[in-house]
């Protein structure tokens, strides 16, 4: 490898993980979800805390390369303070583009995409009941 | 947070190539200066046999360090050729004979890739595992050889992990069996005693941009026996025993006898300096929770150190070490993720192997750049293990 693979949003967002960490369990409208793949081991846990059907807090943990620890940090500022919709329209296409990611690692970043979609999925469900829930998806890629 | 552009740029990528000795960059600019050498040195006229003497000077260099004989040494292009040379080389040579070949997976892949294009071709290769240390049983080596095998392959100092392998007992253990013993000493020559005047190798590899040399320039030993031949793999000239001809690179040639000069003078002076270095490094490493250092401890050459560490990606650690200049696990392969085939062999599992950083030193490192490395390392660790899930994290604040 010889070009750059990183462009400086990519080193910024890397360098400054804001939404990195946990939520407590503890509170009654914190859902969380997760997706990896099974050939990198690569893992993007999500944890979102709603307030009436806001996204009020977003934190992750990315175990990945640069590329992903980047789009999982801009994606969840980006969602904050948005509807929980948000999370059904989310697509990592403009992210492809913002931080770009070479194409053989688009795979990485539709894992970010599957986890986005297990954490919408994860919702309804706890605020159905008191209890946090959890989603997961798994990608060969 | 972590601050990517704290500091100067620290080389750690020895093994990968070195800084230009400044003599020898001094030598180079004067034999391609107009008064300098720059004649053909196959041509018959006054300037040619200049260019001539200064390239059999340069041989003379590179035998002293090699201690042999300079007509057993030819200039190639560098490792890679010498390794292709020698291995298929001597295969075809010897094809007539038999077509059984050994060498190891662990080999540097201008090795493996050889023995692989030449088992398209027919041959049949047997390749010897190494133990977890890296280092080859020389009672498997003794078991594997077979009536029709007609060369082994096995490189001196691993380019992943500096292990060592006692070359000297894999040769011994050839010639009782009447094999030829090829071996890759890229990372050991110029910077570890290789006496051919007692080493029982036929063919030897290297090259000059490892020990402060310049690219694009090195050699093949090739004994002086009378079973030691091989069949040229280019065609076009008489030069160098009609075994690489093309005009020779006068300039590089001259760079190459200055280094090989060089570390003749000092390679004892610079290995107990590297081993200081070594010993400082991992002393400032070793406490970090969940590191592992790679590769033989004892039998490995103290330029380079090579660790792994527990849930951390390779790649992102490699990027959180800036400006530190090191080698990854992930060879040349950081967009495919795919982990080191060498620390795989050794029994690692691959998000070990793709969390392995080589660092690798030499003649021009300070003390200074292995605590910026210790410190660097350190805060990278910590930085990733802030953004990595816990293993069984499956609920939020888990």
């Amino acid at each position: 490898m010889s070009a750059n693979p990183y462009n400086d949003a990519v080193r910024r967002h890397f360098a400054n993980p804001l939404h990195a960490g946990d939520l407590r369990a503890s509170y009654a409208d914190t859902v969380s979800a997760e997706a990896s793949g099974s050939d990198t081991g690569f893992r993007v846990v999500l944890a979102a805390e709603l307030d009436g059907g806001i996204l009020r807090r977003l934190r992750y943990r990315v175990f990945g390369c640069p590329h992903l620890i980047a789009a999982t940090e801009v994606s969840c500022s980006r969602l904050e303070g948005r509807t929980a919709e948000a999370l059904q329209e989310f697509s990592v296409a403009p992210l492809m583009e913002l931080l770009d990611v070479p194409v053989t690692k688009a795979g990485r970043l539709l894992m970010l995409e599957d986890a986005v979609r297990a954490l919408a999925q994860a919702i309804p469900t706890a605020n159905r009941g008191g209890e946090p829930s959890g989603a997961a998806m798994d990608r060969r890629d | 947070m972590i601050d990517m552009k704290a500091g100067e740029p620290v080389y750690l990528d020895y093994a990968a190539t070195t800084p230009t000795d400044p003599a020898v960059a001094e030598a180079i600019c004067r034999s391609m200066s107009e008064t300098g050498s720059f004649a053909n040195p196959a041509s018959n006229h006054f300037a040619g046999r200049a260019s001539h003497e200064l390239v059999e000077r340069a041989r003379r260099q590179l035998a002293d360090l090699l201690r042999t004989d300079p007509r057993t040494l030819i200039f190639t292009s560098g490792a890679t050729e010498s390794d292709n040379l020698a291995i298929a080389g001597a295969a075809h040579f010897r094809a007539h004979r038999g077509r059984h070949l050994i060498t190891m997976p662990t080999e540097h892949k201008a090795v493996t890739d050889t023995f692989a294009a030449l088992e398209r071709q027919g041959y049949e290769v047997t390749w010897l595992s190494p133990d977890r240390d890296g280092l080859l049983a020389v009672g498997d080596l003794e078991a594997a050889i077979r009536e029709d095998t007609q060369l082994v392959s096995v490189m001196h100092v691993n380019n992943e992990t500096g292990v060592i392998q006692d070359i000297h007992e894999i040769g011994e253990c050839c010639r009782r069996r009447g094999v030829l013993f090829h071996c890759d000493a890229a990372q050991s020559a110029g910077k570890l005693p290789v006496d051919l005047s007692v080493l029982p190798v036929d063919l030897l590899s290297l090259t000059a941009h490892k020990f402060c040399g310049p690219k694009g320039i090195g050699a093949l030993y090739l004994a002086d026996r009378a079973d030691c031949h091989l069949q040229p793999l280019m065609h076009g000239g008489g030069q160098e025993r009609r075994l690489r001809p093309g005009t020779l690179a006068v300039h590089q040639i001259v760079g190459f006898g200055v280094a090989a000069a060089i570390a003749s003078a000092r390679h004892a002076e610079d290995f107990v300096r590297l081993k200081t270095l070594n010993e400082r490094l991992w002393r400032g490493l070793r406490e970090i929770p969940g590191i592992l250092r790679n590769g033989s401890t004892t039998k490995s050459f103290p330029g380079i150190l090579n660790v792994s560490i527990e849930d951390i990606e390779g790649e992102s650690l490699m990027l959180a070490l800036e400006p530190v200049c090191v080698a990854s696990g992930s060879a040349c392969n950081a967009q495919s993720g795919e982990s080191s085939y060498v620390l795989r062999a050794l029994g690692l599992d691959d998000r070990l192997a793709q969390s392995a950083i080589r660092f690798s030193f030499g003649r021009f490192t300070r003390e200074s750049d292995i605590d910026t490395a210790i410190e660097r390392y350190s805060a990278a660790v910590h930085h990733l293990r802030a953004i990595v899930p816990a293993k069984s994290a499956k609920r939020v604040g888990a």
